[in-house]
């Protein structure tokens, strides 16, 4: 459920590039006007003359950042008023330093670098009439813009040298909010972050990093590595957001997954099927595993069958499969849910343990947060009749 | 909720300029943040008339207070008076603060709108934004100020000239009809004179004169592109229909002169705004059925909003309407789509929410749906509603479409005796969940949670029930098993079958180390299996002891050790693997499919016991039969003509395949070798039509279909899963 607020962001949340940047200014007699365009003329006259209440808007709505989506383009700006009676012939200089993109692509990772590049640009005015004064300075202007989409678009990040001005620029990809990290969660690193030096990474990762091995859950990794749970909790959250590890539930043989439907793309596409078959293998310097004998292990994992007991009657090691890491890369790419178990109490005023049945926490959970074992935590509930078990 | 709107705002605007003439909700948008000591001051103000004090009132209330000063005296602010800079809006933070320090709250929701209120914006700014220059009218605008993002559908309406006295007349039956308060004739008449002196101006008469009607909803700007374009749906509707009033009746022109009129009356009183809006919504329908709008938005989701009482505008907000069975639950319109493209006339309907039904069509629309509902039953597929109502199937699947659209049914597989449901996994399943007592109130006695537990496992209803107890408790089961679906807490498992033959190389490979494994496996399975486990409880034992909280957890922890995996099964399946042949009831597989008097009876006991592949016993089996096949093939060669049959259906297959195929004894059967010809050519094995819709399209008998498929079970591997159709309505995380 806390997952849906920052799930959505505007237009289907593909990220489009950056079309065009402009610098419209409210002209002391020419009225609303684009007085540099980078490519020239993306935004045509016309197009202009219909939006531009939103580019050059009422003093009320100065320094908001202001996104309109018209005719089929949108344009993120940051519209600013500079008040000085002796400089300007009105009183006050108004401008406006806006991104043009696509209309159906996300635009809010662009705003805080408009904000950002047009308080430089407030700043170089203020010093040194850097916008108001006619001259070369349109030229100048022109090239940052240049530079600007141009490195931007492409490396997402960008310095210039202006004057005594250094601009620096940089798109921080706005991400969904990260999973809640519980005890129980086994953090697994993904492929591409393998060989990332050690003391790239900031202390903390640092010191749980050699732990993150797709089998140790986050209460061992905090033990084992000697850091404050709530400290790793919170370092694996981070990851995670950075999409740098994946999280999955606790590998045990007593586990119950079933297969859904995204199985048969292990089918469907070679290059996955290939990559798992690399993957699952016990010996990498064996033949790999055979695509048939890894779908027919994902095959039988349905409700009310253990991983141990698949174990047994398909035998894995014979076919040179690493189960564990069948269940793993299975867990990753959605072949495979982990079907949890929980116990709920069914009778009037719970107490003691009973008051963790509640039907939210797992057996896992329980298990982590009582320090108990499985087994322990199973026999207390056979022998009490107000609790339910639910698999789902 | 990021899906309820913040405001609905109504800004009109013709040849004289541009009013926000509506706005809602309206209450506490004014007053909550003016300071006491300034209102007097700003109120006084318009009262003197005294412009002098209008502008002590803006510079003794300096800071962030001035916007709501200005906001009441608008309308009569002094032109010379200095505007501050700092407004209400410029103190909000910006709205994404990149995520650059890492712990914190993510998306930190900076706040123009505390409360869920539209704040800091002022009638005047709302309305020079959305009366949009002609250019931009009748497609969308989206606008997005810090955090609020308006949609809207600007709509040009070509004044309706002609009807000065009949829109007259039929304004006086109105008013009769809906007696509305007194104020309200004297000024109806004002508003048709005002229209009368209008038209009456030199003006080209070719040109009709336009208005413009924008309905503005304001949104959270994290509400997600599809919610955004159903809110764009909804004021391009409102925009179309009162355009048609407007050509039928006036009634725009009635009503926004209306609108006004109450303006100028009220502010020339020096009312405070929050009386104009009342005021207005007690004077004008089209503000009543914008407040009952949003209020329908804002709780169900669904409207049906009667316009001059002539036209009705229906609309659904899927990602709120299907809240209402489940909640947290968030379903896009693009997901009910996709699980509509994907309907088969085997699929059944099943109705949530009977008593409501007939809220999401317009009254005159209703014959059709009840003709469809009343024949309805959730054992019904889609195709037999069909036929039974009398209608094309194409027919149906609207019907079914719409009424799944609007949150009022959902999707199955018609219900019967053996479809295996499982508990979905996301069933919101808790003890402070209002599913408990829901369930309690109409099922007296009944707990959910013991209900509900049966289905832990696949189960079916006819698993359930023994042939003694039928009716009664048969029924009883059912009435649960439907409740449970129309709270998507149960979801059905379908079978499905990849064609997938093991290679040669494997084929040998495995069945010289199978026969290995297997022997290795027997001697240690039964005496020693049972010696292993009790030293794997002692070292589970003397882990609990010595550790601390994670190593605790025992089993929790995989240590290669325990890779041998000789633990004994503590769960309900316990030996699984010993039992699975001879016991069919903790294995799925076999379970629901060995139910005595189903479809699937008949030679399917057989059939159930080996459809799950079992290594141990097939591949031997097969290395045995593969000597056998020889002597068959002797056996079956006096018809040569079979022979060259077998060989052009095996055509299809490549070399590796057709090997494999040839392994199997059932391959020499023409009668079976075809049925998989012709199933495999009709593309079914592979993995994205279950043995329902097998069956359904090719007309197949169960018994048949099961019979096939255990026969060639060594190049067919069988697994279950939800069907995707169904499954894409259930919030799968």
């Amino acid at each position: 459920m806390q997952v849906s607020t920052n799930d959505y962001y505007e237009d289907s949340g593909r990220e489009g590039q950056i079309r065009c940047i402009f610098l419209s200014e409210f002209h002391a007699t020419a009225g609303c006007k684009i007085s540099c365009q980078v490519p020239a003329d993306y935004v045509s006259k016309e197009v202009f003359d219909a939006i531009n209440v939103y580019i050059i808007p009422k003093p009320h709505l100065q320094r908001c950042i202001l996104t309109v989506n018209a005719l089929d383009i949108k344009v993120v700006g940051y519209p600013v008023g500079i008040e000085n009676q002796q400089k300007y012939a009105r009183n006050a200089f108004l401008f406006n330093l806006c991104f043009v993109c696509d209309s159906w692509a996300r635009s809010v990772q662009y705003e805080p670098v408009v904000k950002k590049l047009s308080e430089y640009l407030i700043m170089m005015e203020e010093e040194s009439c850097f916008l108001s004064k006619e001259g070369d300075h349109k030229l100048k202007l022109q090239k940052i813009f240049e530079t600007v989409i141009k490195d931007l678009n492409e490396k997402k990040v960008t310095t210039i040298v202006e004057g005594d001005t250094t601009i620096y620029l940089k798109i921080v990809i706005h991400k969904p909010d990260p999973p809640v990290v519980k005890d129980h969660m086994v953090p697994l690193l993904l492929v591409d972050f393998k060989n990332t030096p050690l003391d790239k990474w900031d202390l903390t990762t640092q010191q749980i990093f050699p732990y993150i091995n797709g089998i140790n859950h986050i209460a061992r990794i905090a033990a084992e590595a000697d850091v404050e749970t709530n400290l790793v909790k919170s370092c694996i959250q981070n990851l995670a957001y950075y999409g740098v590890v994946h999280l999955l539930p606790i590998l045990k043989y007593s586990n119950v997954y079933m297969c859904t439907q995204h199985l048969k793309s292990l089918i469907k596409m070679p290059s996955l099927s290939q990559a798992c078959r690399k993957y699952v293998a016990l010996n990498s310097d064996k033949t790999h595993p055979s695509i048939q004998k890894v779908f027919q292990f994902y095959a039988s994992m349905t409700h009310g069958v253990t991983l141990r007991a698949i174990c047994q009657r398909l035998c894995p090691q014979n076919y040179n499969i690493d189960e564990r890491k069948l269940v793993i890369f299975g867990l990753q790419h959605k072949f495979i849910r982990c079907i949890h178990k929980y116990p709920v109490f069914t009778g009037s005023v719970p107490s003691g343990r009973q008051k963790m049945y509640t039907g939210l926490s797992s057996f896992d959970e329980i298990c982590c947060k009582t320090g108990l074992s499985p087994l322990d935590i199973e026999r207390d509930i056979d022998k009490d009749t107000n609790v339910t078990v639910i698999w789902k | 909720m990021e899906v309820n709107p913040i405001a609905v705002l109504l800004v009109y605007m013709d040849s004289k300029g541009d009013r926000l003439l509506f706005r809602y909700p309206y209450e506490n948008v004014y007053k909550d943040k003016t300071p006491l000591h300034s209102m007097p001051l700003a109120a006084s103000a318009p009262v003197l008339n005294n412009p002098p004090l209008v502008d002590v009132a803006m510079s003794s209330s300096t800071t962030s207070l001035v916007s709501q000063v200005s906001s009441d005296t608008s309308r009569k602010r002094n032109p010379y008076a200095i505007s501050s800079s700092d407004e209400l809006l410029q103190t909000a933070p910006p709205p994404n603060t990149a995520p650059a320090n890492v712990f914190g709250v993510y998306n930190s929701c900076c706040n123009t709108v505390p409360k869920g209120q539209l704040e800091g914006f002022t009638d005047e700014v709302l309305s020079t934004l959305f009366a949009v220059k002609q250019q931009l009218c009748n497609q969308k605008l989206e606008l997005k100020v810090n955090d609020v993002r308006f949609v809207s559908h600007p709509t040009l309406i070509p004044r309706n000239e002609h009807r000065n006295s009949a829109g007259n007349t039929s304004n006086a039956s109105n008013t009769s009809n809906t007696s509305l308060p007194l104020a309200a004739p004297t000024t109806t008449t004002s508003a048709t004179i005002g229209t009368a002196t209008a038209s009456s101006l030199p003006q080209p008469k070719s040109q009709p004169q336009q208005m413009l009607i924008n309905i503005v909803f304001a949104l959270h700007a994290q509400a997600s592109y599809s919610i955004v374009k159903c809110y764009y749906e909804l004021s391009k509707r409102l925009g179309l229909a009162l355009r048609f009033e407007e050509q039928r009746a006036s009634y725009c022109t009635e009503e926004t002169m209306l609108m006004a009129r109450t303006h100028d009356e009220l502010s020339s009183q020096q009312q405070p705004l929050e009386r104009t809006f009342d005021a207005i919504t007690e004077r004008c329908t089209l503000a009543q059925a914008l407040k009952s709008i949003y209020h329908d938005l804002c709780t169900t989701g669904l409207l049906n909003t009667t316009l001059n009482q002539y036209l009705t505008v229906s609309f659904c907000l899927p990602q709120k309407a299907h809240q209402l069975h489940k909640k947290g639950s968030m379903v896009d319109p693009e997901v009910i789509d996709r699980c509509l493209s994907s309907l088969k006339p085997y699929h059944g309907m099943l109705l949530v929410d009977y008593a409501e039904l007939l809220d999401c069509v317009p009254p005159r629309a209703a014959r059709m749906l009840l003709q469809l509902v009343e024949i309805y039953t959730p054992l019904m597929s889609l195709q037999m509603l069909a036929s039974e109502a009398d209608m094309s199937i194409e027919h149906v699947y609207k019907m079914v479409s719409h009424l799944v659209y609007w949150g009022k049914a959902t999707i199955i597989y018609p219900l019967c005796e053996t479809n295996v449901y499982v508990i979905a996994p996301d069933a919101p399943l808790h003890t402070k969940s209002h599913l408990v007592e829901k369930f309690s109130a109409r099922f007296a006695g009944m707990s959910l949670f013991d209900a509900i537990a049966h289905f832990s496992l696949p189960t079916s209803i006819g698993h359930l029930t023994t042939p003694l107890q039928q009716s009664a408790r048969q029924g009883m089961l059912a009435q649960m098993v439907v409740w449970m679906l129309q709270h998507h807490l149960l979801m059905q498992l379908h079978t499905y079958v990849q064609f997938m033959p093991s290679d040669l190389d494997d084929f040998y490979g495995g069945v010289s180390t199978m026969n290995v494994a297997g022997s290795d496996y027997s001697a240690c399975s039964d005496g020693v299996n049972e010696h292993k486990s009790s030293l794997m409880d002692l070292q589970e034992g003397t882990t609990t002891h010595s550790s601390i909280g994670v190593g605790a957890t025992g089993e929790l922890l995989i240590s290669p050790l325990s890779r041998s995996m000789n633990v004994s099964d503590d769960e309900l399946n316990a030996g699984s693997l010993l039992s699975c042949a001879s016991q069919p009831l903790p294995v799925p597989h076999t379970s629901h499919r060995s139910i005595t008097e189903d479809r699937y009876s008949g030679g399917c006991s057989t059939a159930s016991d080996n459809i799950v592949a079992q290594p141990s016993s097939s591949h031997k089996s097969n290395y045995s039969m593969t000597a056998s096949i020889s002597t068959e093939n002797c056996d079956s060669i006096a018809s040569i003509e079979d022979e060259e049959r077998i060989k052009e259906l095996l055509s299809v297959f490549n070399d590796a395949d057709r090997a494999a195929i040839r392994r199997i004894p059932a391959s020499t059967n023409i009668d079976d070798l075809s049925l998989l010809v012709k199933l495999y050519q009709a593309g079914y094995f592979k993995s994205e039509h279950h043995l329902e819709e097998i069956m359904y399209f090719q007309s197949l008998r169960p018994a048949e279909l099961l019979q096939l498929l255990d026969k060639f079970r060594d190049v067919l591997i069988i697994y279950e899963t939800e069907d995707p159709a169904i499954a894409s309505m259930y919030n799968n995380k």
